[in-house]
């Protein structure tokens, strides 16, 4: 190891963890000066590490900590910093093990709420800063011949997202949002949900029945339309089906979420 | 080593004026108003994203302002190989958004793969500087273009160090022929808590290699000062920023807000406070913005008289 090198592991070391030890480890390398004394100038750098990250979570994460109150957003913060340093080269990614953490740490896995409504709150960046792409315009079924529609697929913006929580995270969410209490967690019974980004670049998100969590998943994975179909059929009889679709895909349309029929 | 000059000639871009550094919030007054900034700096990292609104604004803004791209995680002084991925990312960028420069800090923030997200200090010894000039040359070899590096605010020194601050700025960035953006803030910043004459860094800064200067503010806490680009720049920085264009001429100056950021309006006007600074000094903001951009084409006139 360079000397360069083993003052950056130093430094770093103490960064991730600020304890007597690593601080003793640092201090061999830092020049006492006139005023303030090492100690306090690493102090400095330490106290700036945990402040900027906690600062990402804070403000990327803003109805969970709001959902969670002070003193257990505090414990989160600490939790998530000790178990996850960062790899990315934007804080934008940083939180993106957040609803893992939630989902695995001993005590907040007991409120699986929380995990999904992290999940929640990344899918929404997810769908903010994804690509750009055509829509196809809201009258585009009238042009699909007959003998096409059991082979159509569709190909959706960039920026949909499909989720399924087992909770009433999205419910909660929106409450404090609008600054209202959130409801009483409830568990248990699966809640489907879209989000994407609309023409004028604002994200939105609905829900979705079952059946159509099904056929647009159905669709994200290449399926054709016969496919789907069949798949439909223990929700709907034969005759209703087709309809069904179609009203789903017009409806797609009119959010502007199809990027491509082929 | 010191340039001659018909080199230095060469070096620098044409001038903008005066800029902004381009923040979410205002977006849409910019893009609406199309205010009398020259030139907008963006954060590169808050782009390289696939889309959405941060790729919208850039571009839209790119249409009718000149850009320069800003980064925080080249980690140019690390220890770990150059990241090309993130190389890789910076370079598509720029050729979306055709920057007139690309500017990142003279510092390190990650080692073995783990990012600090901060800029910190490097040991000023000529082993840095051999390692941080290597890195630079190969990072302008894959650009295709030479980089500008920051100083940044410190808080310690290490006992290894064997040069001042601003000797170890000039050593790297002549050997690995880069430039330099010169934040006055940040050498204040680094004076006060370091207890150092801020004169004497700018009366030996390189002056052909400056290309860029960020003004800004931070939080004076007595004993120390930290660098936290959230207020006002503040009458010392003014002063200092008075004796750094003394020294070194026009330079394209900008404010650099990070936090707590005010109107758009405030800024503006805040950026007007520099224009009669450089108008007093040097008698150049006398040109109105509209002609600024024909003494930068002016200047770009002699370099190429001096690359000829
Ligand atoms: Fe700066």
């Amino acid at each position: 190891m360079s000397e360069l090198e083993r003052l950056q592991d130093t430094m770093m070391r103490y960064l991730l963890q600020p304890d007597a030890d690593n601080e003793a480890d640092c201090l061999q390398w830092v020049d006492d000066q006139h005023g303030l004394a090492a100690p306090q100038r690493l102090h400095i750098y330490a106290n700036a590490y945990k402040a900027r990250l906690r600062e990402v979570i804070d403000t990327d994460h803003e109805m969970l900590g709001l959902y969670l109150g002070d003193e257990l957003f505090e414990q989160m913060v600490s939790g998530y910093l000790a178990a996850y340093q960062s790899p990315y080269t934007s804080l934008r990614q940083y939180c993106d093990r957040l609803p893992e953490f939630l989902r695995q740490d001993s005590f907040f896995s007991q409120y699986p709420i929380l995990s999904d409504l992290a999940g929640f709150e990344r899918r929404l960046f997810d769908a903010f800063d994804a690509a750009e792409s055509d829509r196809v315009p809201v009258n585009a079924l009238e042009g699909i011949a007959a003998n096409h529609w059991p082979i159509l697929k569709v190909r959706f913006h960039p920026s949909v997202q499909l989720c399924q929580f087992q909770s009433n995270a999205v419910e909660s969410w929106q409450a404090l949002k609008h600054n209202q209490e959130p409801p009483a967690p409830r568990l248990g019974e699966s809640r489907y949900w879209l989000l994407w980004r609309n023409q004028e670049r604002v994200t939105e998100f609905s829900s979705l029945q079952y059946w159509q969590y099904r056929l647009m998943a159905g669709f994200l994975n290449g399926d054709d339309l016969s496919q789907q179909c069949e798949l439909l059929l223990d929700t709907f009889d034969e005759n209703e089906t087709p309809g069904q679709v179609f009203a789903a895909l017009q409806a797609w349309l009119e959010m502007g979420i199809i990027s491509h029929f082929s | 080593m010191q340039p001659s000059d018909a080199t230095s000639e060469t070096l620098l871009s044409p001038y903008l004026g005066f800029g902004l550094g381009l923040r979410t919030p205002h977006y849409e007054q910019v893009l609406q108003e199309q205010p009398d900034v020259d030139w907008f700096e963006v954060l590169s990292e808050n782009y390289m994203v696939a889309g959405g609104k941060p790729r919208y604004y850039l571009e839209a803004i790119g249409e009718r302002y000149p850009l320069v791209m800003h980064g925080v995680s080249m980690s140019i002084g690390s220890t770990d190989p150059l990241n090309m991925e993130y190389l890789r990312s910076l370079k598509a960028l720029a050729n979306a958004v055709n920057p007139r420069w690309i500017s990142d800090h003279i510092c390190w923030t990650s080692i073995h793969g783990v990012n600090s997200h901060d800029l910190l200090p490097l040991p000023y010894t000529w082993e840095t500087v051999r390692h941080v000039a290597e890195r630079v040359k190969q990072v302008q070899d894959f650009l295709g273009r030479r980089i500008l590096l920051e100083n940044v605010s410190s808080y310690l020194s290490y006992r290894n160090s064997e040069m001042n601050e601003w000797e170890f700025l000039n050593a790297v960035c002549d050997e690995a022929d880069c430039l330099i953006l010169l934040d006055v803030n940040n050498i204040y910043v680094s004076a006060r808590n370091h207890g150092f004459d801020p004169l004497d860094y700018l009366n030996v800064v390189n002056p052909l290699r400056v290309q860029q200067i960020h003004l800004a503010g931070h939080s004076d806490y007595g004993d120390y000062v930290i660098d936290t680009h959230d207020h006002d720049v503040p009458d010392a920085v003014w002063d200092l920023y008075r004796e750094t264009l003394k020294r070194l001429g026009p330079v394209s100056s900008m404010i650099e807000r990070d936090g707590n950021i005010p109107t758009f309006d405030e800024l503006y006007n805040e950026l007007g406070q520099a224009r009669t600074i450089a108008d007093d000094v040097l008698g150049i903001d006398a040109i109105p913005a509209s002609k600024r951009h024909v003494f930068g084409a002016a200047q770009q006139a002699v370099q190429e008289v001096a690359r000829v």
